[in-house]
C-alpha cells in the first residue's frame, strides 16, 4: 500500500520533470518556437515582425530582403491592431519579436508609452514626404511605411439595382434613406474605426461629433463590428452580406479587382471621398529586440523601392515614398482624397482615450 | 495524540506557499487599481466608478447571472427529481450526459453551442444573450442536478407518505414536505451557478462576438485592447468584491444544506402512470437538447467545411490554413497544452497535497477560506494579476514559456486542496492513534496510513487539476505568447475570425480537447473509484 502511494507521487514528479524537459527541448530544437531567445539554433537568421492579423507579408520584397541580409522574416500576428499594440505594451522590454509594424497615426502616441520602441531613423527617411512623418519623440521611433486612407465604400451595383442614389457626403450617412445600410468597425479594437472617429472629431469638433454626428449615425442604425475582416467579409453586400456601405479603405476598390483574379474587370464599389480619414502606418524597432541589427535593417528596408512597390498588391495600401510606380488597377481606381479628415496630432495624444470612452458610452 | 499541534513543518510551509501564490495576483491587481501610474492615486477609481457604462455593465453582468441561474433551476430541478427519484432504463447514461459539459473547458462549451447556434447552424445567435444563456445552461446543469438530486434522494419516502396520511394531496405533499427539504440544496446550487456565470469568460468571448459584454469581458478589453491596465484593475476589484460577497452567502447556504441529510436508503422507484412517464420523457428530452446536442453537433460540424462535408478540418490540423492567421499549426498547440498542463497539474498536486494536509485539521480557518477564494476569483483577475506580478523588474518572466504552467498551477491548486483535504479529514482518528500506539512517527503515519487512505482523492484531484489546466482560458489568455498558444486560446482565436476554414478548425480542435479531457477523466475514474466527488468540487 505504502509503495503504491509513494509511486503515485513519484510518478507525478516524474511527469512534471519530463514535461519541463520536453518544454525546454521544444523551445530550443523545434522549428523555432523560441524565436525570441536568440538566433535560430540551426544557423538560419530570422527577424520577427510583430503585426496584426490582416497583415500580409509582401513575399517578393521579403525574398529581396533575404537576399540582401540572409535573414528570413517571420510574422507573428497578435490579433487586430488594438490587440497587437496592447499586447506589445504589456510585454514592453521583453518583446515577442524584433520589429513592430501596424502602429498608425492615431495609436502613435500610445506606442511611445512604456519605452516600447528603440529610437531609430533610417537614412532613407528623407525620401518620405513631410506630411507622412511624425514630429518629436514619435518621429525618432516610428518610420512611416504606407498610407491607406480610411473611407466608406459604396456598393454601387446595389444602389443602382435598388434605384437609390448613393450617398455623396459623410453627413448623408445619417439620412433616413440610408438607414440600416452602413457597417463600421469599432474604434476600440480596429484602426479604421479609430481613424474615422478621430476624423469626425477633427471635422465637427469634439462635442458636435459625439452629440451630433455619432448620435445621428447611431439612430440611423449603423452596425458596429469588432474588426475590418468581420465588417468587410461578413456584412458588406459585395462579400455576400446585407450592408451596402462599409467602412474600408480608399484602396479597396482596386483590391476587389485584384482579389477576384480576373473574375472582375472593374470594381463594384466606389469610394465616398468625403468620408475619407487619414491613416498612415508606421514601423519601429522594439526595445529589447533579440535581433536589433536585423530589426533596423528591416525597418530601413521597408522604405526601399522593392518593399514600397510591393505594398499595393500585398496589403492594398499606397506607398509613402514618392516616385514608386503603382500597379495598373491602383492607377485606375485607387483614390487619394485631396484633404482627408484628421484630428490635430497633439489632440490625438491628449484626448484619444477620452474620445474612445465617449464613443463607448454612446454605443455600448 | 494526533492533534493539529503536531503538524509537520512541511505542511505549514506548503499552506503558506499556496496562500502566498494565490494572493500574489490579487495583491498585484489591487495595487494596479490604486497606483495607476506607479504612484498612489484615485484617477483610475474615479474614471471607472463614475462612468455610467461601468454600472450598466455591472447590472447586465448580475442580470445575466441571475437569469442563467433561474433558467438552470427551471430545467435542473425537475431533472434532478426525475433522475434521483425514479428508476428507468438509461438513467445512468443521462446522469453522465448531464455532467459532460460541466467537465469540458468553457471555450469548448462555447464552441459546442456555436456549432448549433452559430454560422450554418439552426440560427446564428452569436452576439446575443440567447447563445450565452444556452451555454451557461449546458455548463451549469450538472451543478443543479447533482446537488439538488442528492437532496431529493435524501428526502425519506416516509415523509411524503406521512403527509399523505395526514390528508394532503400528492401535489400538496410534494410542495409542503419535499420542497422545503431540498430548498437549502437549491439555494447552494444557485449560488454556485450564479458565481460561475458572474465570472464566465470563455463562453462570452466565444459567443459574445464583441456585442454582448460583462464586467469580466470588459476587464479583458480594457487590459488587452485599450491598454488601460489600471481601469481593468479597478473592474477586477469590483468583481472580486462581488465574488467575496457571493462566497459569504454560499458559506451560510451550504452549511444549512449540509445540515439537512436524510436516510441512506435509495427511495427511487419505477415511474407509475402517464403523468410520471411524461415527466421522465421530458427530462430525457431536455437533457438531450441541453447537454448532448451541442457536444454531438461539435463532432458533426468538425466534418463540415462551409456547407460541404469534408475531413479537411482534421487533416489540416498539422498545418497553418490560409485565412486563419495562426502563428503555429493547431497540433503544435495540442502539444504545448499537454506539456504545460501536465507540468501545472504536477506542481498543483505536490503543493496541493501538502497544503491539504495543513488545512485538513483546521477547517474553517482563515487559510481554508483563502484557499477557497481562487475558485471564485475570476480567471481574468488571476491572469491580469499574474501578468502584472511577473512582468516587472527584478523578475520579468513574461518571455519565459513556463509562465503559462505557473498561472495554470495557481488556478488548479485550490481544486486539489478542495478535493484532498476532506479526504484527509475523514481518515478515522482511531487508525492514526493505533499507528501512534505502535510507535510510528508522525511522518511514518502520514506515509503509511493517511496517504494510502486518501489515494483515490489524490488521483481524482490530479485528474481534475489536469482537466482544469487543459481547459484554462481566462488567465492563460493574459500571459500566453503568440508563438506558444494553448488549445483553448487557439479555439477562441479561430472562432473569433470570419470564414469557414477557421470555424471548421475550431470545431475539430475542440473535439481533440473533448477527447483528451474524456480520456483523463476516465483514467481518474478508474484510479479513484469510490471517492465519487469529481463533479462536486465546490
Amino acid at each position: 500500500m505504502r509503495n503504491t502511494t509513494k509511486r503515485l507521487l513519484l510518478a507525478t514528479a516524474v511527469v512534471a520533470v519530463v514535461a519541463a524537459t520536453a518544454g525546454c527541448g521544444g523551445s530550443g530544437s523545434g522549428d523555432d518556437q523560441g524565436g525570441n531567445q536568440s538566433t535560430g539554433a540551426a544557423g538560419t537568421k530570422e527577424v520577427v515582425l510583430v503585426t496584426y492579423d490582416a497583415y500580409a507579408l509582401p513575399e517578393g520584397a521579403a525574398a529581396a530582403f533575404k537576399e540582401q541580409t540572409g535573414a528570413t522574416i517571420k510574422v507573428v500576428a497578435a490579433g487586430d491592431s488594438g490587440a497587437m499594440l496592447s499586447k506589445a505594451l504589456l510585454s514592453a522590454g521583453s518583446p515577442e519579436g524584433d520589429v513592430l509594424f501596424g502602429v498608425d497615426n492615431l495609436s502613435a502616441p500610445t506606442a511611445l508609452k512604456k519605452d516600447l520602441l528603440a529610437p531609430y531613423s533610417p537614412p532613407s527617411l528623407a525620401s518620405v514626404p513631410e506630411r507622412f512623418r511624425l514630429r518629436g519623440a514619435a518621429g525618432k521611433r516610428l518610420v512611416p511605411v504606407d498610407a491607406g486612407d480610411v473611407c466608406v465604400n459604396v456598393d454601387a451595383k446595389w444602389f443602382a439595382d435598388k434605384g437609390v442614389a448613393p450617398p455623396t457626403s459623410l453627413e448623408d450617412l445619417t439620412l433616413p434613406q440610408y438607414k440600416d445600410l452602413l457597417v463600421i468597425e469599432s474604434p476600440v479594437t480596429s484602426s479604421p474605426g479609430l481613424a474615422l472617429l478621430a476624423g469626425t472629431v477633427g471635422r465637427y469638433g469634439e462635442d458636435d461629433a459625439f452629440d451630433g454626428f455619432w448620435t445621428r449615425l447611431k439612430a440611423n442604425g449603423v452596425r458596429v463590428r469588432p474588426s475590418w475582416d468581420d465588417a468587410y467579409f461578413t456584412d458588406y453586400t459585395v462579400s455576400g452580406g446585407d450592408r451596402p456601405l462599409v467602412l474600408s479603405y480608399a484602396t479597396s476598390p482596386p483590391a476587389e479587382v485584384v482579389l477576384s483574379e480576373g473574375a472582375r474587370t472593374e470594381p463594384q464599389s466606389t469610394v465616398l471621398v468625403d468620408s475619407c480619414a487619414a491613416q498612415v502606418e508606421y514601423a519601429g524597432v522594439l526595445r529589447g529586440a533579440p535581433h536589433p541589427e536585423l530589426a533596423r535593417q528591416l525597418v530601413a528596408f521597408m522604405l526601399s523601392p522593392a518593399w514600397q512597390a510591393d505594398l499595393p498588391l500585398s496589403n492594398y495600401v499606397l506607398p509613402v515614398v514618392d516616385g514608386v510606380t503603382l500597379p495598373a488597377e491602383f492607377q485606375k481606381w485607387a483614390v487619394r482624397a485631396p484633404s482627408p479628415m484628421s484630428a490635430p496630432t497633439e489632440q490625438v495624444a491628449d484626448r484619444r482615450d477620452e474620445w474612445v470612452e465617449r464613443w463607448r458610452n454612446l454605443f455600448e | 495524540m494526533t492533534g493539529p499541534a503536531r503538524l509537520p513543518r512541511l505542511a505549514v510551509w506548503a499552506v503558506a506557499a499556496v496562500v502566498g501564490v494565490v494572493c500574489v495576483p490579487v495583491v498585484a491587481v489591487l495595487l494596479a487599481a490604486v497606483r495607476p501610474d506607479g504612484s498612489w492615486g484615485t484617477d483610475a477609481l474615479e474614471r471607472v466608478l463614475t462612468s455610467s457604462r461601468t454600472w450598466r455593465l455591472v447590472a447586465v453582468t448580475v442580470g445575466q447571472a441571475v437569469l442563467s441561474c433561474l433558467l438552470t433551476l427551471v430545467v435542473g430541478v425537475p431533472a434532478a427529481f426525475v433522475l434521483y427519484r425514479f428508476r428507468f432504463r438509461g438513467r445512468a447514461a443521462l446522469l453522465v450526459a448531464v455532467t459532460v459539459p460541466f467537465v469540458l473547458p468553457t471555450v469548448v462549451v462555447g464552441a459546442a453551442v456555436a456549432a448549433v447556434l452559430g454560422p450554418g447552424g439552426l440560427v446564428d445567435a452569436r452576439g446575443t444573450w440567447f447563445a450565452v444563456l444556452a451555454a451557461h445552461l449546458a455548463f451549469n446543469l450538472a451543478v443543479v442536478v447533482r446537488t439538488v438530486g442528492v437532496a431529493f434522494r435524501g428526502v425519506p419516502v416516509s415523509l411524503t407518505s406521512s403527509a399523505r396520511v395526514l390528508g394532503l394531496r400528492p401535489s400538496a405533499a410534494f410542495r409542503r414536505a419535499v420542497l422545503p427539504a431540498v430548498a437549502p440544496a437549491v439555494g447552494a446550487a444557485s449560488v454556485v451557478v450564479f458565481l460561475y456565470c458572474l465570472t464566465s469568460f470563455g463562453v462570452l468571448l466565444v459567443l459574445g462576438g464583441g456585442r454582448v459584454s460583462t464586467v469580466e469581458v470588459e476587464i479583458w478589453v480594457r487590459a488587452t485592447r485599450q491598454f488601460d491596465v489600471s481601469g481593468a484593475a479597478v473592474l477586477s476589484v469590483l468583481q472580486l468584491l462581488a465574488v467575496v460577497g457571493a462566497l459569504a452567502v454560499y458559506g451560510r447556504v451550504a452549511a444549512s444544506a449540509r445540515g439537512a441529510r436524510g436516510s441512506g436508503t435509495d427511495p427511487s422507484r419505477r415511474p407509475r402512470g402517464a403523468g410520471e412517464r411524461l415527466l421522465v420523457a421530458s427530462t430525457a428530452l431536455s437533457v438531450l437538447v441541453v447537454a448532448v446536442l451541442p457536444v454531438g453537433a461539435l463532432f458533426v460540424r468538425s466534418f463540415q467545411l462551409g456547407t460541404v462535408w469534408s475531413a479537411d478540418n482534421w487533416l489540416q490540423l498539422g498545418s497553418v490554413v490560409a485565412g486563419t492567421a495562426l502563428s503555429v499549426p493547431p497540433l503544435q498547440a495540442v502539444w504545448y497544452s499537454l506539456v504545460s498542463s501536465s507540468l501545472a497539474a504536477g506542481v498543483a498536486v505536490l503543493l496541493g497535497v501538502a497544503a491539504a494536509r495543513g488545512v485538513a485539521h483546521r477547517s474553517g480557518g482563515a487559510s481554508d477560506r483563502l484557499l477557497l477564494l481562487p475558485l471564485g476569483v475570476s480567471a481574468t483577475t488571476v491572469g491580469l494579476g499574474m501578468l502584472l506580478a511577473v512582468g516587472r523588474p527584478p523578475v520579468d518572466l513574461r518571455a519565459s514559456w513556463w509562465v503559462v504552467p505557473l498561472v495554470q498551477a495557481v488556478v488548479a491548486l485550490p481544486l486539489v486542496v478542495r478535493v484532498v483535504a476532506p479526504a484527509i479529514r475523514s481518515v478515522p482518528p482511531s487508525l492514526l492513534d493505533a499507528a501512534a500506539v505502535m510507535g510510528r512517527s508522525a511522518r511514518a503515519r502520514w506515509w503509511e496510513v493517511e496517504l494510502p487512505a486518501v489515494r483515490p482523492a489524490v488521483a481524482s484531484g490530479a485528474g481534475l487539476a489536469l482537466v482544469a489546466c487543459l481547459g484554462e482560458f481566462g488567465a492563460t489568455a493574459f500571459v500566453v505568447r503568440s508563438d506558444r498558444p494553448t488549445v483553448p486560446v487557439l479555439v477562441a482565436r479561430l472562432l473569433g475570425r470570419p470564414g469557414a476554414a477557421g470555424y471548421g478548425q475550431a470545431m475539430a480542435l475542440s473535439c481533440v480537447l473533448v477527447v483528451v479531457c474524456a480520456a483523463v477523466l476516465a483514467l481518474v475514474d478508474r484510479a479513484g473509484r469510490g471517492s465519487g466527488r469529481s463533479a462536486t468540487v465546490l
